[in-house]
């Protein structure tokens, strides 16, 4: 949380010479965005994209001199290790790590998942640290921050966390991760960072909000409307860019530009909820799941529908956002504002 | 900053206000997110509509006589400290209108509101939509600095379910206005208001079934539960409310618990110096010239 401890050097500034960035969960959207967007900037001469599946079709096309795509089980330490031992990363080490390979799908959540998504964490870290890597940027969520009626009109990056022994496993593992990162905060040869994005609206991507736009139709508890600040694919991106080639290791949320009401951002959508009595919104949800109606899990994070929950990124903007310049191209929709 | 153009879509409001009112409510500016709600959640439409309802009662069921408007800050954060009661909080209603009335340009007060608001459907939504927002540390934080007059009732909302005999008796204040007005070094505005406690009879409070309910006070009043929810209603009362000069609190009150204690009592002892005057002021049916 605290800059100006122990290794950290002037948080905002461009982290000298060429990058070479490892990225987890390739296969995600945000990951390929980040991987185009990556290959993009003429300050990076390698990434090393990683995923348990096969080489997603988005990335074939790319020189295979800056894009390397690799299958590894990242639940286990010697594949892991070995990623720091690729061909060309002997010739330019790795020295940046970007995680996005957390497996949030709440449906096909297991002991397996649960494996993968603490060890990868845990394994990642160790090597990045063991093979100097000198920044560890993990992508968690804000669904780590606790909501409820009692709830902040902005949740900064101190507010209170989930802790409640009753949610869902996957947020577990998720604050767990953090943990891991956290306890590794003051190393003074690699800045780690946590990143807590607000929901993701739009581009495909399997955020929550996303998940509930596109389900058929979206079902919502009446009498609530809570308060959200989005993101798009496209500023989440520029965000995770921002944090790979600027100095700054602690936790920062990033969020979207507009807060307001979720029915405003329905409408704005052209969606058209179903508003049901909170206590049939589970079964509801669980049906129109078995129907193929919807992918969005109302039990993964279920205060969300209820209880607003807009981050405060105003120390992401402080620290990155200020600096936008130092990325190739960053002007247009796609360049980090600010209201 | 957007003026609140957009709050009669469909022409309804404007008819039921006079034109000086409804310059006044075009005349507040939203500070604009993006969607039409500022970040605390208030909705401009919202505003308009609770404004209508607002100014009838005040101007014609509840006839609000006030005094004391230079008090207020017209444009820097200030808190506003008053007295609560009435079973339902027409008090917080009324002091807000009274000000949004009296202001130039029209102020909106902030209430910390009680959490069990939240949960329940609609309530929740509609309390936030008119800038109403949890009573926590930082959300008060946020509206002081955002320079807004935020309204607190110290004696909690336990106090809407005062007793008839209890009748302008100031329950204890809790302490966290005074803490917090200090850490922000604004002013503490003192409210007496007269005539809430009229509105209602109150005869007895279950508590063990509004523990059972997580409600803070369930009322048995002279028509409550007889008539059903009709019996919630306020009787027409006049109200009258007075502010008082603006206190600054001790710094030291932050670091010290007697200076903290001393100063709370000082801002109870100015809330019941305003409710002095407000019900002499009732006694002769106006405020003093």
């Amino acid at each position: 949380m605290n800059d100006s401890r122990q290794g950290v050097r002037d948080p905002g500034t461009p982290r000298p010479g060429q990058r070479r960035v490892l990225v987890t969960g390739a296969r995600r959207v945000i990951a390929l965005e980040l991987i185009e967007r990556l290959l993009d900037q003429s300050r990076v001469d390698l990434v090393v994209a990683v995923d348990p599946g096969a080489c997603p079709a988005r990335l074939l096309g790319h020189d295979p001199e800056r894009l390397v795509f690799t299958s590894a089980d990242l639940s286990r330490r010697r594949p892991v290790d070995n990623l720091f031992l690729l061909e060309p990363c002997r010739q330019k080490p790795l020295d940046t790590v970007v995680h996005l390979g957390f497996q949030t799908n709440p449906v096909r959540y297991g002991a397996t998942a649960h494996e993968f998504n603490v060890n990868s964490t845990q394994h990642l870290l160790a090597a990045a640290l063991r093979h100097g890597v000198e920044k560890f940027i993990f992508v968690s969520s804000d669904a780590v921050y606790k909501i409820g009626p009692r709830g902040d009109y902005k949740i900064r990056e101190d507010g209170e966390l989930n802790l409640d022994p009753g949610t869902h496993p996957m947020l577990r593992d998720t604050i767990d991760a953090e943990f891991l990162c956290r306890a590794k905060m003051d190393d003074p040869r690699c800045e780690v960072m946590v990143v807590r994005p607000s929901g993701v609206i739009g581009g495909g991507t399997i955020s929550g909000f996303n998940l509930l736009l596109e389900s058929h139709p979206p079902v919502l508890p009446v009498g609530f409307d809570p308060m959200i600040n989005p993101t798009t694919k496209e500023r989440l991106v520029s965000d995770l860019l921002l944090a790979t080639f600027l100095r700054g290791k602690g936790i920062y949320n990033v969020a979207g530009v507009i807060a307001g009401p979720l029915s405003r951002f329905l409408e704005q959508q052209g969606v058209k909820a179903m508003r049901v009595p909170g206590p049939l919104l589970r079964p509801l949800n669980r049906i129109q799941r078995l129907l193929g109606q919807s992918h969005f899990h109302a039990g993964f994070h279920p205060k969300r529908l209820y209880y607003s929950l807009v981050l405060d990124d105003s120390r992401f903007d402080r620290v990155f956002r200020a600096h936008a310049d130092v990325l190739e191209g960053a002007v247009g929709p796609d360049a980090p504002e600010r209201r | 900053m957007v003026a609140l153009d957009r709050i009669d879509k469909y022409g309804l409001l404007r008819p039921l206000l006079p034109a000086r009112e409804w310059s006044r409510v075009e005349a507040y500016m939203l500070d604009d997110c993006g969607y039409g709600t500022d970040v605390f959640g208030t909705k401009a439409e919202g505003l308009g509509a609770a404004y209508v309802l607002a100014y009838w009662l005040h101007a014609h069921y509840f006839r609000v006589e006030s005094a004391g408007h230079d008090y207020i800050p017209r444009r820097s954060a200030a808190v506003m400290v008053s007295n609560h009661s009435g079973v339902l909080p027409f008090d917080a209603v009324m002091l807000a209108t009274d000000v949004f009335r009296h202001m130039d340009p029209p102020r909106l007060v902030r209430y910390m509101v009680d959490y069990f608001v939240y949960r329940v459907p609609f309530l929740g939504t509609f309390f936030r939509s008119l800038g109403q927002i949890p009573g926590t540390r930082r959300n008060f934080d946020g509206l002081v600095q955002e320079g807004h007059l935020v309204g607190i009732f110290p004696e909690g909302a336990a106090a809407l379910g005062k007793l008839a005999r209890q009748r302008y008796e100031l329950l204890p204040f809790s302490h966290g206005h005074v803490e917090l007005a200090a850490r922000h070094g604004v002013p503490v505005v003192p409210v007496g208001i007269v005539g809430a406690e009229e509105q209602q009879t109150m005869l007895a409070d279950l508590k063990p079934l509004a523990r059972a309910l997580r409600l803070p006070y369930l009322p048995v009043t002279t028509t409550f539960p007889w008539l059903g929810p009709f019996g919630l209603l306020p009787k027409p009362v006049r109200y009258f409310i007075a502010y008082g000069p603006p206190l600054s609190i001790d710094p030291e009150a932050l670091h010290t618990m007697d200076v903290r204690v001393r100063e709370v009592e000082r801002v109870r002892e100015a809330v019941r110096e305003q409710i002095r005057v407000a019900l002499l002021a009732r006694k002769q049916q106006e405020y003093p010239k």
